[in-house]
């Protein structure tokens, strides 16, 4: 059956709408468990509020098994959803340039948007700033091609490469997450901050 | 109770059932039975010898001729230009990109039409297009190109001109017929079928 755009169950518009839809469901959740907060972004790196971990942490999985029990009823086939190519250099040097626009920002793209929508000033500086890296990434895109193409890997998945199932993969990321929300709460006590 | 071990209770039992269930690998069909069927009855997917002998001639690079006989076979004898698909290497993750494509126009052809008819339905199925099958196969094709039945005498005009379209096509393709010059008659019916684009993946990108 799915993905229901790509087997043109439904037009490419009532994807974009659903899209849409989809879009202030993710604001709305982000807003509502703080993340308008650079205060609470930051946090995951000082230790004091993990709730960026868990709540991201909580979507993947969710996601994951999701598609893995829709794909095991038929309902979705995975061959025909998008995985991102993996080009090796630009993922880790992207990868330290959103960290470290993260804890300097305190946001990170969408829930800039978020904290620029109920009036943060740092969130619009934020997204000023974003604009600004767009714009010069896209001028000097001719001189970061060739670290941006580098190493290109096609789409894997860790699964494939560690010779296991999507599903016992998927069973330990569970475990792994539910471990993580384990020790993320031992230390948020350990560096407590009363005020943020 | 503790958010987290509410989740805990929810997630580890759905991963467990993941993690034992063997993975889902069929292959959804594009194609209900009744759309297959209406297309088979139609005969749409049937490409006759002569308009396949005028694209070889005219070296024609949109056309790709399949065969899905063995290997052994293909080897003893083939069409010009054929590429070897054994039908039961059809759905091999390799051949995907030269079934499902919307350059080139495949056609399938085995001995008889058998074969290659199968081959046809499955990729259909699959919901790809721009794929063919070679009317009557290597048989026919030997019968209508390389040696053609010169027609009675009674024959109507159509029968010769058909039978002259054939002998020159045989020759240029290296069949045994008569050498006779009918270059002004190789303007044959254009019967090619239009290639059909594919509908291409979509893709998303995720961010937070």
């Amino acid at each position: 059956m799915g993905p229901l755009a790509v087997n043109e169950i439904i037009s490419e518009n009532t994807n974009l709408f659903f899209a849409f839809l989809i879009g202030i469901g993710f604001g709305y959740v982000l807003e509502a468990s703080g993340f308008s907060s650079s205060r609470k972004l930051a946090g995951v790196f000082y230790g004091y509020d993990m709730v960026v971990l868990k709540v991201f942490f909580t979507a993947a999985i969710t996601a994951m098994t999701g598609l893995l029990l829709f794909s095991l009823f038929g309902w979705i086939d995975l061959s025909l959803v998008y995985i991102n190519p993996l080009y090796v250099t630009s993922a880790i040097v992207g990868g330290i340039i959103m960290g470290g626009g993260f804890i300097l920002g305190g946001y990170c793209p969408g829930t800039s948007f978020c904290g620029a929508s109920i009036g943060k000033i740092d969130a619009m500086v934020f997204i000023a700033g974003l604009f600004i890296g767009v714009a010069l990434f896209a001028a000097g895109f001719n001189w970061f091609e060739g670290l941006y193409m580098a190493a290109f890997r096609g789409d894997p998945k860790i699964s494939t490469a560690l010779k296991m199932s999507d599903g016992f993969f998927a069973l330990l990321l569970i475990l792994a997450a539910l471990a993580m929300f384990w020790v993320a709460e031992i230390v948020e006590k350990k560096f407590p901050r009363e005020e943020y | 109770m503790n958010p987290r071990v509410l989740l805990a209770l929810i997630i580890i039992p759905l991963g467990l059932v993941i993690a034992a269930v063997p993975q889902n690998k069929t292959v959804p069909y594009k194609l209900t039975a009744p759309e297959l069927l209406s297309e088979v009855a139609e005969r749409t997917q049937f490409v006759s010898p002569e308009v396949i002998a005028d694209m070889l001639i005219k070296k024609d690079p949109t056309l790709r001729l399949i065969d899905v006989r063995s290997q052994q076979e293909f080897e003893k004898y083939s069409l010009p230009g054929a590429i070897n698909i054994p039908l039961t290497d059809l759905l091999s993750e390799e051949y995907a990109d030269i079934l499902n494509q919307d350059v080139k126009m495949n056609v399938f052809y085995s001995n008889g039409s058998l074969a290659a008819n199968e081959a046809w339905m499955i990729t259909r199925q699959l919901g790809y297009t721009n794929n063919y099958v070679l009317e009557g196969g290597l048989n026919y094709w030997y019968e209508t190109i390389l040696n053609p039945q010169k027609p009675s005498s009674v024959s109507s005009d159509e029968e010769f001109l058909r039978y002259d379209l054939r002998k020159g096509a045989g020759m240029a393709l290296g069949g045994d017929a008569e050498v006779k010059d009918t270059q002004d008659q190789a303007a044959g019916p254009s019967l090619k079928p239009a290639i059909k684009p594919v509908a291409k993946k979509k893709k998303a990108a995720g961010g937070c």
